[in-house]
């Protein structure tokens, strides 16, 4: 089907773009803005997720390489953490690559409410290199950000984000390798808390209702379905709770007036 | 901890996990980008698959502080939400500009209580 791609352009993005202010002067600009930004809070809790991470790998057994080459090519924390703990456990291959699937399917939806916010003229085949360097930090980041940058600059804008937060994780999980063992438990702890921390923070930026609904009710189901099931909790409490969101929001939130939409 | 390395994988078993974990999560970001093509941002099944992506990052986060796994899981309970309360607390006290000194406050507390247990 990618052969009828037509070149028509969005009457939603036009208005966007005429009211965002400019915040950027040019693509360059917003790629250096995006770098910047991740240098703050979102680097440094990669960083500290990936040294606990290089720590864990160093611990069970792994060697450098087979820990490193997972940060540069999975780039994805949770998934990580699942593919070393099945390894340990002599989990089949097949199980293995499943499972961490599995706690990846958030990434589909990630994508899915990102990338349509990009300028037309940028949505091509470059976005299946660009995606790789969406992970959890950059994904809140840009749906703060994104309103108030122009469309046309916001790829760059994410592009930067993302490299750094990438590039980061490569160090971060050498590091870890090689500390591990010789850091206090109570630094540990910091490194291991910083992650949650850093995503429960981002949730109070959150402004439309539908979505801090979401987020209430995928606190509640959260927990029950990882008592469930807890390869596909993710996914079945994003599910239960969205849905349960976005019909609270279509039935009684849209009607009201001030409510944000 | 305990576990043998006997029931590890090893050798060409654990690279072969590996690239398929990759190619795993890999495909759920080009099925992403794939399907972003087809939809707009104004549409119903985009403000669905928004909140749906926010209850998944949200029961992922709650997990890894209310479930956590190793040394965290020593932590009480009560603790981990006492410091999540008070980073929040001086979060939303100016919410422009104070998501570092929010996450150096949840953090350092966090370090602090591992040093005086």
């Amino acid at each position: 089907m990618s052969s009828t791609d037509q070149p028509y352009i969005d009457p939603s993005e036009i208005a966007l773009e005429g009211c965002a202010a400019e915040r950027f002067k040019s693509p360059n600009n917003a790629f250096w803005a995006g770098i910047r930004d991740a240098a703050g809070a979102p680097a440094m809790v990669l960083f500290a997720g990936m040294v606990g991470f290089g720590a864990m790998g160093k611990t069970n057994g792994f060697d450098v390489w087979f820990t490193t080459f997972t940060s540069f090519f999975m780039f994805a924390l949770p998934g990580q953490v699942v593919l070393l703990e099945m390894a340990i456990t002599g989990s089949s291959v097949v199980a293995i690559a499943l499972a961490v699937t599995l706690t990846s399917t958030r990434f589909i939806t990630m994508t899915v409410t990102l990338f349509p916010q990009f300028h037309q003229k940028d949505r091509n085949r470059s976005l299946y290199a660009s995606v790789h360097l969406l992970a959890m930090t950059a994904w809140a980041i840009s749906m703060k950000e994104f309103h108030a940058i122009e469309t046309k600059h916001r790829l760059a804008y994410f592009v930067g984000l993302g490299l750094l937060c990438w590039l980061i994780s490569i160090p971060g999980t050498i590091l870890g390798f090689y500390l591990a063992g010789m850091v206090p438990p109570a630094v540990t702890l910091g490194l291991v808390f910083i992650n949650p921390l850093f995503f429960l923070l981002t949730f109070t930026e959150v402004k439309p209702w539908i979505n801090r609904i979401a987020l209430m009710l995928g606190c509640i189901f959260g927990p029950i379905f990882f008592i469930v099931d807890r390869d596909t909790s993710l996914l079945t409490s994003g599910l239960v709770a969205g849905t349960m969101a976005y019909l609270i929001d279509r039935k009684f939130l849209r009607k009201r007036a001030g409510v944000i939409g | 901890m305990m576990n043998t390395m006997a029931d590890a994988l090893s050798g060409w078993g654990l690279w072969i996990a590996l690239v398929g974990a990759c190619l795993g999560t890999y495909f759920c970001r080009a099925i992403g980008v794939l399907l972003s093509n087809s939809i707009n941002q104004e549409s119903e099944i985009f403000r669905w698959l928004a909140a749906v992506t926010y209850a998944m990052v949200a029961a992922l986060t709650v997990r890894l502080i209310v479930m956590p796994l190793g040394l965290m899981a020593t932590v009480p309970l009560w603790i981990r939400i006492l410091i999540c309360a008070l980073a929040i607390g001086v979060m939303i006290s100016k919410p422009t500009k104070r998501l570092v000194p929010a996450l150096l406050t949840g953090t350092l507390l966090m370090v602090g209580y591992g040093v005086i247990r």
